[in-house]
């Protein structure tokens, strides 16, 4: 049972900082609320009182949706559900739809914000890869001395292991930056006990651009939750299939690479597999929604990742 | 603590009232509305039995604060149908056979609404993606998703209303007629009061001390500081039962509350009545219980070893019931086979997981009936016993059945209701007590979990010349419905198959474990599961057909079981060919398939699990052109 005293619905940064300062060591922030309530259970923390909850949900400048062809800048507190009904969005970022419709359940999704996903830092947390394949950037708020001062920082420095990132005591996630891909060709590959309402054993989030026949790749963005601590950015495959043609023996090979990158605290083996698996279906699958030649791969390769 | 107050249209109509500021909305509504058609099944976003739009928004009012409710247009399970007559989808839930146990079915009738508002053309994958966040343990969902392509068809004008109208039964007969369930209306439409939905005057909300020990010595219990507090009307030990302590279905073993030490994890050591929820969990914190802790065992073998913990007193070997079957001379049986396979099964504990958490009221009446409201599955029973223990005569004992928001066999242990009794008797008021999820997995009975060693004696044409089982299972800590479980288990074990030599023992044995009781199938799931896999290494064995194997050895009419009991018709046979032709069987022995399915990615077989059915789908437009 979550328990509070106050309950604060700032309208502003300034409001959410004077709320901060005021309650300093005795508050929580939350914005969607979905990972707190859930939380607050007997077998996880149990019955929790914390005297003042800081929601800041409502804050314009978090609720923020600014989108060109080459920069997408998104309040922390959009909702996961904006992924999947807002097209300027769908179309910059084109494995944000296929994960959002893995993430929780329809209903979830209108509350859990994308940033609340990524401060709470569960190392299979949805919102990470495909974030990270983006080259996205945190947006952290503060306020000193009566000024609210802004800073940037790289997302994958940001998540620093399990449910840990280098967010600091006053500070506020506000936004994120990052590149906006229309043209990529996006997949989101998800593993877990069930459909809906599951946490990933393992995700991965694909983005492929190719060359105008459609045949060489032109650009590849790879990043990977639920094998480790914290979300990996493929570099090293990315490199090798960059530049080169599609065909079925390289993709194989790719789909190697990553393999041995699994340190999971449990089930080492099963993830192996999975990530080879995954490789290989996100890798079609993205570049089959880049444009890519659908015969590319044997009938056996088909039916196997397909 | 500065309460928030609320300006909200819910319903259609303009609520504006204080709130405390840590209630969710699913609180909100239920508690201060009286609004119970939204229920609270898991408190944690699992279940969906709270779905309720907010803003035209469907969200899981369990995990909204009541807050961000502030200046919102809410629409609960009550609005779909407040004109007085059912939605479209209420009646596609009733036409369909939707509802059963009907827990599920507000926030099921809730998602489905939502479903067809985003998309009125929604394919099967769809709405059942869509629905996804919405659990039920009825129905295995078909009949919800029948409901949801009818109400859908019908609101495009491709089916007629006239689906949801009640067959007409041909000449009068019922039997195989699609009757419409009675009380389905009342379930669809979130009107129904489970017994977390009563309140009554006065009443005083339950809180149970649960123990931390899986066995431990109650050196002692002081409620003292807890009873002192304000708000509480009353605290309850063993030391408060006035007549002969113990229940059970077949062994009075359990006492209401913990009686001189606990055998568990989570059972009840104490219970507080206070004036609200709250207070009695605070009051929970105040009461101080000394436990000397015991060895435990948590395996049924090594409590059947000499020297192990012994639970309870009348058993020390800790077997709660031993059921032997024995016919013919299975020594001369596997004498005369050709083919002997033993093989060892385990089957785990598996939590029934009903919608409905348990709930109950209790009150003693103007006549000084004491009377408990609950779902409980045997009430007959537990009025019984309850009069034994609160040494009241029975017609000063009234049990009343709520409407059970399933049970499975999860119901029929009376292990929180004599605590009703006992406070409503303490304090002269109403009391009422709902579970968490959470206390409802801790405390609540589970299917056993076996260990199950079958050795079968064949000949090489198949017949079964010898069988041979012995289970163990784990009944936990009381013997709840062991007994029972067992000798269904024991029964049923050799199947419905003619064997001339049997010989089966099947053990309850008491462990400090979570006790288990009645699920669903009573035993014979774990039996089985050995049997029939057992049959299919068999017919591997011998190369065999599956099917082929289990006709060979089926009991025939007239046949008489390995308990004697005559049978005038058997339906196997009758079963296996529809099996057989349903599954569209390839005929041969196991080994004959391979490592590939030839069947695999055709028509009728399940693709993987997958999502996105909303990205192939066509616009809506497109649709309502073909359409």
């Amino acid at each position: 049972m979550l328990l509070c005293d106050e309950y604060l619905t700032p309208a502003s940064l300034d409001e959410a900082f004077a709320a901060m300062e005021k309650n300093r060591g005795r508050y929580r922030i939350v914005a969607g609320a979905t990972d707190t309530y859930p939380w607050a259970r007997e077998g996880r923390a149990g019955d929790v009182a914390i005297p003042v909850l800081i929601d800041v949900a409502k804050i314009p400048e978090l609720r923020e949706r600014r989108i060109d062809d080459k920069r997408v800048r998104l309040g922390a507190a959009t909702p996961i559900q904006r992924f999947l009904d807002d097209p300027a969005l769908a179309r910059a970022l084109p494995c944000m739809p296929r994960c959002a419709v893995w993430f929780a359940d329809d209903q979830i999704r209108e509350c859990a914000t994308i940033g609340g996903n990524i401060v709470n830092a569960s190392p299979a947390a949805d919102g990470t890869p495909p974030l990270i394949a983006h080259e996205a950037e945190v947006e952290l708020a503060a306020r000193r001395n009566g000024k609210i001062a802004r800073q940037r920082m790289a997302l994958c420095d940001f998540v620093r292991g399990r449910n840990k990132t280098a967010l600091e005591e006053g500070e506020i996630l506000v936004a994120f930056e990052c590149d906006a891909l229309p043209g990529y060709g996006g997949a989101f590959e998800k593993v877990g006990h069930r459909r809906s309402l599951v946490i990933s054993l393992v995700c991965l989030a694909a983005l492929v651009k190719l060359d105008a026949a459609g045949r060489r790749i032109e650009d590849v963005r790879l990043a990977i939750a639920g094998i480790d601590a914290v979300p990996k950015r493929l570099g090293d495959v990315e490199k090798y299939l960059r530049a080169g043609m599609v065909t079925a023996e390289r993709l194989e090979q790719a789909a190697e690479m990553p393999v041995n990158l699994v340190a999971s605290r449990t089930r080492q083996a099963y993830r192996r597999e999975v990530v080879r698996g995954f490789m290989m279906r996100g890798l079609i699958n993205a570049l089959r929604r880049a444009g890519a030649d659908p015969n590319m791969l044997s009938p056996e390769q088909e039916a196997s990742y397909a | 603590m500065p309460e928030l107050r609320i300006e909200a249209t819910i319903n259609g109509r303009k609520v504006a009232r204080p709130a405390k500021p840590h209630l969710r909305l699913l609180d909100f509504l239920r508690d201060d509305l009286e609004l119970t058609g939204t229920k609270e099944g898991c408190g944690a976003g699992e279940c969906g039995t709270c779905s309720v739009f907010v803003d035209g928004v469907l969200m899981k009012s369990c995990l909204v604060p009541v807050a961000k409710a502030q200046g919102t247009r809410i629409e609960t399970v009550e609005a779909l149908a407040n004109s007085g007559e059912l939605s479209i989808l209420q009646k596609a839930f009733h036409k369909a056979g939707a509802s059963q146990c009907g827990y599920c079915i507000p926030g099921m009738v809730m998602a489905a609404t939502a479903a067809i508002r985003s998309n009125p053309f929604a394919g099967r994958e769809e709405i059942k993606e869509r629905l996804g966040g919405n659990i039920c343990r009825c129905t295995g969902y078909q009949k919800i998703i029948d409901a949801v392509e009818m109400a859908r068809d019908v609101q495009n004008g491709k089916l007629s209303a006239s689906v949801f109208a009640e067959d007409e039964p041909e000449d009068g007969a019922f039997i195989g007629a699609n009757v419409r369930r009675i009380d389905a209306p009342s379930k669809v439409a979130g009107a129904l009061k489970y017994a977390g939905d009563m309140v009554m005057p006065h009443m005083l909300h339950v809180q149970v001390l649960r123990s931390p020990h899986a066995h431990a010595r109650v050196v002692s219990i002081d409620v003292s500081e807890a009873e002192a507090m304000d708000g509480v009307e009353g605290v309850i030990t063993s030391a408060d039962v006035p007549g002969e302590d113990g229940f059970g279905v077949f062994v009075h073993d359990q006492p209401i509350m913990a009686r001189g030490k606990v055998r568990y994890i989570g059972e009840a050591v104490a219970a507080v009545a206070a004036e609200d929820v709250l207070t009695a969990k605070r009051a929970l914190a105040k009461i101080k219980v000394v436990y000397e802790p015991l060895p435990a065992v948590f395996d049924p073998d090594e409590a059947m070893q000499p020297g192990a913990p012994v639970l309870h007193d009348y058993a020390p070997d800790n077997i709660t019931k031993h059921i032997p079957i024995r016919v013919g001379d299975v020594t001369k049986g596997f004498a005369a086979s050709e083919l002997i396979v033993e093989q060892t099964y385990s089957t785990q504990a598996i939590e029934h997981a009903y919608l409905e958490p348990e709930a109950g009221l209790g009150y003693v009446d103007a006549d000084g009936v004491v009377t408990i409201i609950s779902p409980s599955q045997n009430i007959t029973h537990h009025r019984e016993m309850l009069s034994k223990i609160i040494a009241q005569p029975i017609s000063k004992v009234r049990f009343i059945m709520s409407p059970v928001g399933g049970g499975f066999g999860g119901k029929e242990d009376m292990i929180y209701q004599g605590m009703l009794a006992l406070l409503a008797m303490k304090t002269r008021r109403p009391v009422r007590l709902v579970f968490t999820r959470e206390e409802s997995i801790i405390s609540t009975a589970k299917r056993h979990p076996s260990r199950t060693t079958l050795k079968m004696g064949l000949s090489k044409d198949g017949r079964i010349r010898a069988f041979e089982m012995r289970m163990i299972s784990d009944g936990g800590a009381y013997g709840m419905s062991t007994e029972g479980v067992m000798r269904k288990a024991a029964i049923l074990a050799a199947g419905p198959y003619a064997i001339a030599n049997v010989k089966i023992d099947t053990y309850g044995i008491y462990t400090n474990n979570t006790p288990s009781g009645a699920f669903r199938s009573f035993g014979a799931l774990q039996a089985q599961f050995a049997t029939e896999s057992h049959l299919d290494i068999c017919a591997e064995k011998l190369g065999l057909d599956p099917f082929e194997i289990r006709r060979i050895n089926a009991m025939r009419d007239g046949a008489t079981t390995h308990t004697k009991q005559k049978l005038k018709s058997v339906s196997i046979l009758r079963a296996l060919e529809a099996a057989e032709k349903a599954s569209d069987w390839e005929k041969g022995a196991p080994v004959s398939r391979g490592e590939t399915r030839s069947d695999h990615a055709t028509q009728g077989i399940r693709p993987p699990c997958a999502l996105g059915a909303r990205f192939e789908a066509p616009a809506a437009a497109e649709r309502s052109e073909v359409a």
